[in-house]
């Protein structure tokens, strides 16, 4: 029981790193983005090549590709999503839903379908009070914290953070505030990028590298972000780890292959019960 | 007294159609211009084409002898306008403080130079560093206006928009929001208001121009149109009777 509820915080933080790009862009931008499952696999790769290729320590790979995810994102929102901007959150979630389908059989194109993993040394597991952890976990663990608190400190402290959410909040009062939404933009997906690919290394380290990896993830994602709160950052990381333990606990009452349907039934009753989440503001549509 | 503001036949409109047809109007430097006329006579779409929220189909926007047109809102905002809406004129979910750190950080003529400068917003405003803690959204409906106003003035503007500035506040309130206006102008702020509660608003301005269908119909001084009966019921509705 406690050996699963950790499994499950260990999904959860996990989770919370896609959720958190998927809230920030949806707040930004108003459209979920679908593309965030293949976004994180082409990260993950990214860093395969560098780690298992290259040679390079996972360490300074998955820097690395945050970075190139980030910088890639901002072209990709300049190619797909900018000149289908004015044309409302169908279109793009649309488009999204096609650029997902892109970006992972490009992902398969490059490395096909086997599982890979990345170039890490093999640790022993240490246990406290009767629960096993393994290195990857507790990396798992301190990386997804660091960059929840990061990114905590940059959305309330730091000028951009601010303004990213004065943008989310009301936009064309954000203009008249002096707030150049195009530098925002850039901004938001760069971070959803760097989000997006943390979250890509930390699911092949905790499972295998392979194309649908990322889109496994989605359902859980946009539970956990439609749970917490479309728009709000803490939201997103409560609502994944509630997903997280839940969906792993449920394993001791329903068949593991069942669990997937925790997180639609958490966004089915949120929907129907409190529509702006835990965490979030209703909508307000002007 | 030369001109802070020219507009010249501004059309601008969503959609098909014209709202404004050909809007002239000028206002005087440190003067206080309320626009008065009836709903859906374009006022608050003449606010926002100055503020550059929606773009000008024809005709020119001059601040200060500069030309405007091809400017989007943020760089208005460095030129010197600033524009506060009716509604919706805070960001609700950010603290009081952030609202007024967004204001500082980005409406400054000069970025960093103007965040350390004492802009002196709390001495006009004395009420809010009570509030900086709270979400703007949970301000009651007139702390909200001095918020959303207190904003407006953090990058020492030029020019100042009000739109309907006492939309919905108490008699007291309104009084005490057209005493601000009236304090900010006095520092060399000019002032174009938008106003239903035009008698109030009128006996703090200078000039007056009623605006209906999208045009002119009339500019005179404030004491004129304070005194013109036949203009008052055409365009002053209920507040007529009190004449």
């Amino acid at each position: 029981m406690l050996q699963t509820a950790f499994n499950g915080v260990v999904t959860g933080v996990i989770m919370a790193l896609p959720a958190l790009a998927v809230t920030l862009l949806f707040g930004v931008l108003k459209f979920p983005n679908f593309a965030v499952g293949a976004m994180m696999t082409v990260a993950a790769y990214l860093a395969f090549a560098l780690n298992a290729q290259l040679g390079w320590p996972l360490a300074a790979a998955t820097v690395a590709a945050a970075v190139a995810m980030g910088a890639l994102c901002i072209g990709i929102d300049q190619l797909t999503f900018r000149p289908l901007r004015e044309r409302g959150a169908i279109t793009l979630m649309v488009a999204s839903l096609g650029l997902g389908f892109i970006l992972e059989n490009v992902a398969r194109f490059a490395y096909g379908n086997t599982a890979r993993s990345f170039a890490i040394e093999l640790a022993r597991p240490f246990r406290f009070a009767d629960v096993r952890m393994n290195h990857e976990q507790m990396i798992t663990i301190a990386v997804s914290s660091a960059a929840m608190i990061a990114m905590w400190v940059l959305l309330t402290r730091l000028p951009m953070g601010r303004a990213m959410r004065a943008v989310a909040d009301n936009p064309s009062l954000a203009l008249v505030r002096g707030i150049e939404s195009p530098r925002v933009i850039r901004w938001t997906w760069f971070l959803a990028g760097v989000l997006l690919a943390l979250g890509g290394v930390l699911i092949g380290m905790d499972r295998a590298l392979e194309p649908p990896m990322g889109s496994n993830y989605l359902i859980s994602v946009f539970g956990a972000a439609i749970l917490g709160g479309l728009g709000s950052p803490l939201g997103a990381f409560v609502g994944a780890l509630v997903i997280g333990v839940v969906s792993e606990l449920s394993t001791l009452v329903i068949a593991p292959n069942y669990r997937i349907g925790i997180p639609l039934l958490a966004i089915a009753v949120i929907l129907v019960f409190r529509p702006q989440g835990l965490f979030g503001q209703p909508y307000i549509r002007r | 007294m030369s001109n802070i503001l020219r507009v010249t036949a501004l059309h601008a409109g969503y959609g098909a159609g014209d709202i404004l047809k050909g809007v002239d109007l000028e206002l005087a430097a440190g003067s206080i211009l309320t626009i008065i006329g009836p709903n859906g006579s374009g006022k608050s779409t003449l606010a926002k084409t100055l503020a550059g929220l929606l773009p000008a189909r024809a005709g020119t926007i001059e601040l200060d002898g500069r030309s405007l047109n091809g400017l989007g809102a943020p760089k208005r905002v460095l030129a010197g306008i600033s524009y506060v809406p009716q509604e919706y004129n805070v960001f609700r979910n950010l603290t009081v403080l952030e609202n007024l750190k967004i204001a500082r950080e980005f409406m400054g003529a000069n970025g960093k130079a103007a965040r350390g400068r004492d802009d002196g917003l709390e001495e006009l405003f004395p009420e809010l560093p009570k509030h900086y803690r709270i979400a703007a959204g949970n301000l009651s409906g007139g702390q909200r206006q001095m918020l959303a106003f207190a904003c407006a003035l953090a990058g020492r503007p030029k020019l100042l928009i009000l739109d309907e500035p006492s939309a919905g506040l108490s008699p007291i309130l309104t009084r005490e929001v057209f005493e601000r206006v009236e304090r900010v102008n006095r520092s060399g702020v000019s002032i174009l208001m938008i106003e239903q509660n035009a008698i109030e608003a009128l006996r703090i301005s200078q000039s007056c121009v009623v605006l209906n269908g999208g045009r002119v119909r009339a500019c005179a001084s404030a004491r004129e149109v304070l005194g013109m009966k036949d203009l008052n019921s055409i365009y002053l509705g209920d507040a007529s009777n009190r004449i």
